[in-house]
């Protein structure tokens, strides 16, 4: 009785959070209030920041996608001289404006653009046709299958991945200019091929790293749940291999997949930025957080002209905060078991 | 455990050399074809061809790749590493040990900080759930998690160094408290994955039957979380403790950047921009080394732990 209200309420909880974030209303009855205070409290805070997290998100990716048509002022505008260089935030430049007399407000905006389209073609490409396509593979079928991909995760996991990265960007971006030029004169890109060169290289750098750990995470997850009673009861009454891991493997393995996905969005976004923070990436004049921190960052240069550094560092900072927020509530949301647990 | 461990062992060992085999031909190619070899770097811009392609015979650059490859792995065999290119006086291996030993002193201070944390915020969440300070303390944590380490660094360099002279700032060794921000920027943001870790864990171990049948017989509360729950949940970050560990030794390339640390991070970051290909093949080769070795021993510690894991069975 007592776990079964539970239940109830637990899943009232998943829908009113699932109908929120506006994805799917699954049909669950209407059920009693079980214990008011303390969930409510708990459940506004997390819910509410969850919720915060997606709004903020929202807006990120809606600056990125937009962003040219936001921007205050043109990013790439410089005016050299002292009155317009490394003023603090003001009417004209709401965030004030860089070395260059660049307006830091449209450079931020900017930024994101590169975020954006850099995390979106990682997730797809590399957590989710990758790593979970082959996590699955290696922890359901075992045998060879799993030793092959196991063993190239462990060559490719195996390597020291930022000290890898960074050979890879550096032996590369010596030849930028001969792909770039290629590009400017062979396809429809013009002007943008060198930022296009650029981000080619930093997501080959990132792609063959991008996928072991969540397939690392789905595989042993699978590993570990196909050998419950429930798995071995389903195959023994002759479920299919496709029911078995789309029914019984697959939801348990998406709690942590997702975690594993959602903290490494930040792990991702973050490569880039590194990346660019050390020059390597995405630089200027295109506009990119790693580069614009750069700018900022040192103790005597925050002590004099504090924009340069907080201007792209808190936006930044909460993206990565509202990805890790995000993914926490939504493996407490979407974990099976973890509901029942008051 | 039986002889069944011993085979595993044994197999995973003997599987680590075609992996390191694989690992060394695929970065010394991909070093090679790179454009613009170490020759380049050491006459820098202006050069006669002539005394190149001395310098090019002296280090065997000269040489097809395959060559040049077979002849590396000779050398490696009798543990020569190689020449470093910017610093011509010393080997690789002189190198880079102290630099190595530097780096895993300050990791490993650092990464028993993070779990001490991460463990005692994980299980002081899970046993909050359902009160607001279970989402405040993973919240606090993957918030502190969320900051980029190089604004962290100057924020506080600034804060401590300049404002409240508290610390200096470079590096004056292991004894001196100019150590103290480079650890906080180094042990901190890991905690919110170590502490999110075992709150998951612990979640998941408190709903398993032992732990309902050690509460329903009547054992005290101490003994439940500490035997039963903290026990069980804590198993699983064997993996991750163990696989953070080659890490350590790899060093914190931005973190030893920025406080000027004399560690292998900054030397690799500096290798790599040169290019200096021996010494990048040789710390490559040294993480993949500890990475392999540290992934074997987790599988191995795990089986030896949990006898529910069957080690490398394979399904019909």
């Amino acid at each position: 009785m007592r776990s079964s209200t539970r239940a109830f309420a637990s899943a009232r909880d998943g829908a009113e959070a699932v109908s929120e974030e506006a994805v799917i209303t699954p049909a669950v009855p209407e059920a009693h209030p079980v214990s008011p205070g303390r969930r409510m409290v708990r459940t506004l805070l997390r819910k509410k920041l969850a919720v915060l997290a997606l709004i903020y998100l929202s807006l990120f990716y809606f600056f990125g996608i937009f962003g040219p048509l936001l921007a205050p002022q043109d990013p790439y505008e410089q005016n050299l001289s002292a009155e317009t260089r490394l003023q603090g935030p003001s009417a004209e430049h709401w965030l004030g404006t860089d070395r260059l007399g660049r307006d830091i407000a449209s450079r931020v905006v900017y930024a994101t653009r590169t975020t954006v389209v850099f995390t979106v073609v990682v997730l797809i490409s590399g957590s989710l046709f990758l790593g979970l396509g082959l996590g699955l593979l290696a922890g359901y079928r075992g045998g060879w299958v799993d030793t092959l991909i196991m063993r190239v995760g462990e060559v490719m996991g195996g390597l020291p991945t930022l000290l890898l990265m960074l050979a890879i960007t550096a032996a590369f971006r010596t030849r930028i200019n001969d792909v770039s030029f290629w590009l400017e004169d062979h396809t429809w890109l013009g002007d943008d091929a060198a930022t296009v060169t650029k981000f080619g290289i930093i997501v080959l750098a990132t792609l063959p790293f991008a996928w072991i750990g969540s397939t690392r995470i789905v595989r042993s997850q699978a590993l570990a749940i196909r050998e419950e009673a429930y798995v071995l009861a389903a195959e023994a009454m002759g479920a299919g291999t496709w029911r078995v891991v789309s029914r019984h493997i697959l939801p348990g393995v998406m709690p942590l997949f997702i975690m594993g996905v959602s903290a490494g969005m930040a792990g991702t976004a973050g490569a880039e930025v590194t990346l660019s923070f050390l020059g390597l990436g995405i630089d200027p004049p295109t506009a990119s957080f790693g580069s614009l921190i750069a700018d900022g960052a040192g103790p005597q240069t925050l002590e004099r002209y504090p924009h340069l550094l907080l201007a792209p560092a808190i936006p930044v900072a909460l993206f990565f905060f509202a990805w890790n927020l995000l993914g926490d509530a939504l493996v407490d949301l979407l974990s099976p078991r973890g509901h029942l647990n008051g | 455990m039986g002889p069944g461990l011993l085979g595993y062992t044994i197999r995973r060992l003997l599987w680590a050399i075609p992996v390191l085999f694989v690992i060394s031909l695929l970065v010394f190619y991909m070093l090679r074809l790179a454009p613009g070899d170490p020759v380049d770097a050491i006459l820098g811009q202006r050069f006669q061809e002539d005394q190149a392609a001395v310098l090019r015979k002296k280090y065997g650059y000269d040489q097809p790749i395959h060559v040049q490859y077979v002849k590396y792995l000779q050398n490696l065999a009798r543990g020569d590493l190689g020449v470093s290119i910017r610093h011509q006086q010393f080997t690789v291996s002189e190198v880079i040990i102290p630099k190595i030993w530097v780096s895993t002193r300050l990791g490993l201070i650092a990464l028993v900080i993070s779990f001490t944390l991460g463990i005692f915020a994980g299980i002081y969440a899970a046993l909050a759930r359902g009160t607001f300070l279970d989402p405040l303390t993973i919240s606090f944590w993957l918030a502190i998690d969320a900051v980029p380490v190089f604004v962290a660094a100057p924020a506080l360099m600034w804060l401590f160094a300049l404002k409240l002279d508290l610390v200096g700032l470079g590096w004056r060794g292991f004894a001196s408290p100019n150590i103290i921000l480079p650890i906080l920027v180094l042990s901190l943001p890991g905690t919110a994955g170590i502490a999110r870790f075992v709150r998951a864990s612990v979640l998941g171990v408190l709903q398993e039957d032992y732990v309902r049948t050690a509460r329903a017989k009547g054992l005290p509360e101490r003994t439940v979380v500490f035997t039963h729950v903290a026990r069980n949940a804590l198993l699983p970050l064997i993996t991750v403790i163990g696989l953070s560990l080659p890490g350590v030794a790899g060093g914190a390339l931005i973190v030893e950047q920025l406080f000027g640390i004399p560690g292998i991070g900054r030397e690799g970051f500096d290798a790599v921009l040169a290019p200096d290909f021996d010494v990048i093949l040789a710390l490559v080769l040294f993480g993949s080394l500890l990475f392999v070795l540290a992934n074997i021993a987790v599988d191995i510690l795990y089986a030896v732990i949990d006898p529910r894991i069957r080690l490398g069975a394979g399904r019909g």
